[in-house]
C-alpha cells in the first residue's frame, strides 16, 4: 500500500515536471513572461556587446568634377573643373580582434580618407591604420593601437534562417551609438547592384546611413553581419536592409590580414540562374541553382571535370540558389582553397572537388606592410637551395623599395634574427616590428642583409 | 535444504524491505520537491527553467523560422500585365504595364486570394511560387471596396496557408509580413497588430482594417500577415498615405482574416460580393431627443438618419431624416458600424423590420432591401 502510494507520488510529480516543462516552451518572444519574474530585455546582452561597435569618422580629400560652367566656356574651352575637395564622413565597425585591435567596416566608409579615428564607447578616442579593403565585397580592415578593447564574438552565418532575430547596432546619422531590432527577412540576396559580391543578409531592423560597417548580432550578441546598404526610396529605412554575412566577412578578412588584400579565388564557370525554362529546355528536374553555360578552360572547374550543362546546386554541402550567391561565396574564399561542388548532370548527383584557381595574377602588395617597402610585390617563394621565403616578383623603378636596393628574385628569409617562412609571417612580423628593421635577404647565392627606418 | 531456504527467505525479506526504504525515501523527497515547487511556483519555475534549458536554448535559439517554414511557401509572387492603348498617341500604339505583387494560397485546389488594386484591370496574370514553378492565373472574382481578388490556379502539390477559422487577433499579437516588396524576392518583416480593426462586410476604407507596423512596400500588396505560429491572421494590403512627400512608416493595414474568408467564400460561389443596401446616412446619439455621440464612453442609443436617398430603399418604406434606427430584424443596434454590417449582410430583395423612434413614437417599418452598386 505504501509502495503504491509512494509509486503515486513519484508518477504524480514526474507528471508535474513534465507540465511544467511545457513553460520552457512558452511562445517567443516573452518566454520567461508567464512566471512574472523578469521582464524579456536584450539590455544584457547588449551591455557585452555594445563596447565592440565602434563610431568611425573619417575626413579626406576628394577629387570633385564640374562641368565647366556655360559662361566660361569660351575662354577655357568645354573641359572639366577638377580640384580637390575636403569632406567628412561617419559610419560604424566592429572590433574582432581585442588584442591586435582589428576593426572591421565597410570600405565605402573610409573610401578616399586620409585621416580616420575610430571613437569607442567608452569615449576613447584613436587614429586608425587601414590594413586593407575589398571594394568589390565592400569590406575593409582597420587597425588600432589600444588595450582593453572588447571583441565581439562571430557566429556562423550559415546556419541562419529566415525569421531569426537580428539586432542591429551602430551610429546613424551620426547620433551617437543606436541599437535598433529586426528579424531575418531573407538570405542569400543578391543582384541589387549595390556591390560587385552580393550574399546579403536582409533584415528589417532599421539602419540607415551612418549605421554601415555595424554590427548585426543575433540574440546571443554573437555578430551575424555587417550592415552595408539599405533599399530607400526617400533615402531612409523602410524596412529592408542589408548586411554582409559574418562568415563572408570573416573569410575576406583573413585574407586582407595575410596578404592585405583579398586574393579572388574563381571556380571558373560562367553560367545563369536556373529558372524554369531552362530546367524544361535541358530536362532537368530541380528549378533552383546555377545552370554552367561555359566552362573557363584550364580554371579549377575544368580541372575537376565540371562541364557546361551542368547545374550547380551545392557548395561544401550548402544548397545554393543563384549564380549571385556562388559568385560571393567562391570570392570570399580566397585563391587555392578547395571547395566540394554539387552538380547535378542528367538527373544524377555528383560531386566534384575544385581547387580555386586566382582571379587574376597581382600579389600582395608590399607597401601595405611597410611604407618603406611600396613599389614591390611579395609572394611566397623558395630560393635556389629550397629554403622557404618571401619572394620579390616585382620592383617598380625608383620606388622606395628599389632605392633599398631590393631586386625582383631576392628572396626574404628572416628579420633580424627570426626566420621568416611565407608572406603572412612577414606581415607578423614586420607589424609589430619597431625602429630600424633588418632584412635578412638571399640573393642568388649571397645573404645580405637590408635596413629599413 | 531447509535450513537453506530459511536463510535465503529472510535474506529476500531483507532485501525487499532496503527496497521499499530506498523507493519510499526518494518518494518521499519527490513528493517534498513536488510540494516546494507548487508553494513557491514562481521562484521554481524559472529554476526548473534554467536547468531544464540551457541546452534546448543553445540548439533552437528563438526565431520565427518555424513559423515562416509553415507560412511563407503559401506565399506567392503575383506578376500582371496590363495592356492598352498609349492615350497620349494619335496613331495606334500599344503600352503595356507590368506590375507585381503578392498573393496567398488559400485552398489546395487552387484558390490563391490577393488584392483588387494588385490584378484590376491585368490582361495577364502570372503566379510564381516558392519552388520555382510559374503558373498562369485565371481572375475569379474581385471586391473592389475590400480590395480583395480571388485567382485561380490549376496545379498540384500547393502548399496551403495555415488558419485557424475561429482566430482572434488582438493589439500586441506579434506579426510577420511576408510578400514580395519591390520584387527583391520573398522577405519576411515583423511588427506587432497595432488596431485590429473590423471585420464586418460594409468595411470599405482601408482606416477601417487592421492596423500593423510591419514594414510592408510596394509588392507586398496581397501577401500574407501570419502571428507566431504562422497562421493567417490577414492579407496585406496598404501604407498609410496622406500627403505626398510625407512619408509614414509604421502605419499599415491589412483586411483581416475573417473578412478576407467571407469575402473569398462569396467571390468562389458566385463570383462577386452582393451586399445589402439601404440608401441612407446616419449619426450615433445618445438618447431619444437625438443627441450626438461623442465618444464611445457614452451609451449608444441608436443611429439618426441624417440622409435619405431619393427613391432608395429607405425612401420608399418611408423612413425619413431625424428618425432614430433602434433595431433591425430583431437585433439591438450597438454601433452604427454594426448597423451597416447587418444591412450590408442582408440578402438584397428580402424584406427586414426596422424599428424605429420618431418623435417618441416607436413605429415599425418593414423594408426591402436593395443591392449596393459597386461605384468608383
Amino acid at each position: 500500500m505504501k509502495m503504491k502510494l509512494s509509486v503515486l507520488t513519484a508518477s504524480l510529480l514526474a507528471a508535474s515536471l513534465f507540465t511544467h516543462s511545457s513553460y520552457v516552451s512558452a511562445k517567443i518572444p516573452f518566454w520567461g513572461a508567464e512566471s512574472g519574474q523578469e521582464m524579456p530585455s536584450l539590455a544584457p546582452m547588449l551591455e557585452k556587446v555594445t563596447p565592440a561597435v565602434v563610431n568611425i569618422n573619417v575626413a579626406g580629400n576628394r577629387e570633385v568634377r564640374q562641368r565647366m560652367p556655360d559662361a566660361f566656356q569660351q575662354f577655357f574651352g568645354q573641359g572639366e573643373l577638377r580640384r580637390e575637395q575636403p569632406f567628412r564622413g561617419l559610419g560604424s565597425g566592429v572590433i574582432i580582434d581585442a588584442k591586435k585591435g582589428y576593426v572591421v567596416t565597410n570600405a565605402h566608409v573610409i573610401n578616399q580618407a586620409n585621416e580616420i579615428r575610430v571613437t569607442l564607447t567608452d569615449g576613447r578616442t584613436f587614429e586608425a591604420k587601414k590594413i586593407g579593403e575589398d571594394p568589390e565585397s565592400d569590406v575593409a580592415l582597420l587597425q588600432i593601437n589600444a588595450d582593453n578593447l572588447a571583441e565581439i564574438k562571430i557566429a556562423d552565418s550559415d546556419t541562419l534562417r529566415v525569421g531569426d532575430f537580428t539586432i542591429a547596432i551602430g551610429n546613424p546619422f551620426g547620433l551617437g551609438q543606436t541599437v535598433t531590432s529586426g528579424i531575418v527577412s531573407a538570405l542569400g540576396r543578391g543582384g541589387l547592384d549595390i556591390e560587385k559580391i552580393e550574399d546579403f543578409i536582409q533584415t528589417d531592423a532599421a539602419i540607415n546611413s551612418g549605421n554601415s560597417g555595424g554590427a548585426l548580432v543575433n540574440l546571443r550578441g554573437e555578430l551575424i553581419g555587417i550592415n552595408t546598404a539599405i533599399i530607400g526610396p526617400a533615402g531612409g529605412n523602410v524596412g529592408i536592409g542589408f548586411a554582409i554575412p559574418s562568415t563572408m566577412m570573416k573569410n575576406l578578412v583573413s585574407q586582407i590580414i595575410e596578404f592585405g588584400e583579398v586574393k579572388r579565388g574563381i571556380l571558373g564557370v560562367e553560367g545563369n540562374d536556373l529558372n524554369e525554362e531552362i530546367a524544361k529546355a535541358m530536362k532537368v528536374k530541380s528549378t533552383k541553382g546555377v545552370f554552367v553555360g561555359r566552362v573557363t578552360p584550364e580554371s579549377g572547374a575544368d580541372k575537376a571535370g565540371l562541364r557546361s550543362g551542368d547545374v550547380i546546386v551545392s557548395l561544401n554541402g550548402k544548397t545554393i540558389q543563384s549564380m549571385s550567391e556562388l559568385r560571393a561565396k567562391v570570392g570570399s574564399m580566397g585563391v587555392g582553397k578547395s571547395v566540394k561542388i554539387g552538380v547535378l548532370r542528367e538527373d544524377k548527383q555528383l560531386n566534384f572537388d575544385v581547387k580555386l584557381s586566382q582571379a587574376d595574377q597581382s600579389n600582395v602588395t608590399a607597401g601595405t606592410m611597410h611604407e618603406m617597402l611600396a613599389g614591390a610585390n611579395f609572394a611566397n617563394g623558395k630560393t635556389q637551395d629550397g629554403t622557404a621565403g618571401v619572394m620579390l616578383t616585382e620592383v617598380a623603378e625608383r620606388s622606395p623599395a628599389a632605392q633599398l636596393g631590393l631586386q625582383q628574385g631576392d628572396v626574404i628569409i628572416g628579420v633580424g634574427r627570426t626566420k621568416v617562412n611565407n608572406v603572412a609571417e612577414l606581415r607578423d612580423i614586420l607589424s609589430k616590428a619597431k625602429g630600424v628593421i633588418a632584412l635578412q635577404v638571399q640573393r642568388e647565392n649571397s645573404v645580405y642583409y637590408v635596413l629599413i627606418r | 535444504m531447509l535450513c537453506f531456504c530459511e536463510y535465503a527467505c529472510s535474506e529476500k525479506n531483507k532485501l525487499m524491505k532496503s527496497l521499499i526504504f530506498v523507493v519510499r525515501s526518494i518518494a518521499y523527497g519527490l513528493a517534498l520537491a513536488l510540494l516546494w515547487l507548487l508553494l513557491f511556483q514562481q521562484n521554481g519555475v524559472t529554476q526548473l527553467n534554467q536547468w531544464l534549458q540551457p541546452k534546448n536554448q543553445e540548439q533552437t535559439a528563438i526565431s520565427y523560422a518555424k513559423a515562416v517554414r509553415a507560412a511563407a511557401p503559401a506565399v506567392v509572387n503575383v506578376y500582371t500585365v496590363t495592356t492598352q492603348q498609349d492615350p497620349r498617341s494619335y496613331q495606334r500604339r500599344i503600352i503595356q504595364n507590368q506590375s507585381l505583387g503578392s498573393g496567398v494560397i488559400m485552398r489546395a485546389d487552387g484558390y490563391i486570394l490577393t488584392n483588387y488594386h494588385v490584378v484590376n484591370g491585368a490582361d495577364q496574370i502570372v503566379v510564381a511560387l516558392q519552388d520555382g514553378r510559374q503558373l498562369e492565373a485565371v481572375l475569379i472574382g474581385q471586391d473592389r471596396l475590400t480590395d480583395l481578388a480571388v485567382l485561380y490556379v490549376k496545379a498540384d502539390n500547393l502548399p496551403v496557408i495555415p488558419q485557424l477559422p475561429d482566430i482572434e487577433p488582438q493589439v500586441g499579437d506579434l506579426v510577420l509580413a511576408i510578400g514580395n516588396p519591390l520584387n527583391l524576392g520573398q522577405s519576411i518583416t515583423q511588427g506587432i497588430i497595432s488596431a485590429t480593426g473590423r471585420a464586418g462586410l460594409s468595411t470599405n476604407t482601408y482606416t477601417d482594417f487592421m492596423q500593423m507596423d510591419a514594414a510592408i512596400n510596394a509588392g507586398n500588396s496581397g501577401g500574407a500577415l501570419v502571428n507566431s505560429n504562422g497562421i493567417l491572421v490577414g492579407i496585406n494590403t496598404a501604407a498609410f498615405q496622406r500627403q505626398r512627400n510625407l512619408e509614414v512608416q509604421g502605419i499599415f493595414f491589412a483586411v483581416p482574416y475573417k473578412l478576407a474568408f467571407t469575402v473569398m467564400e462569396k467571390l468562389v460561389s458566385h463570383g462577386r460580393v452582393v451586399r445589402g443596401y439601404l440608401g441612407l446616412s446616419g449619426e450615433p446619439v445618445i438618447n431619444s431627443s437625438g443627441e450626438r455621440q461623442y465618444s464611445t464612453a457614452q451609451k449608444f442609443y441608436g443611429m439618426k438618419i441624417t440622409e435619405v436617398e431619393n427613391l432608395g430603399p429607405a425612401a420608399v418604406s418611408g423612413l425619413l431624416i431625424d428618425d432614430i434606427m433602434v433595431e433591425i430584424q430583431g437585433v439591438m443596434l450597438t454601433s452604427v458600424n454594426q448597423a451597416l454590417d447587418i444591412v450590408a449582410e442582408s440578402v438584397p430583395d428580402t424584406e427586414v423590420q426596422i424599428v424605429i423612434e420618431r418623435r417618441g413614437q416607436r413605429m415599425i417599418l418593414p423594408t426591402r432591401i436593395g443591392t449596393r452598386l459597386d461605384t468608383e
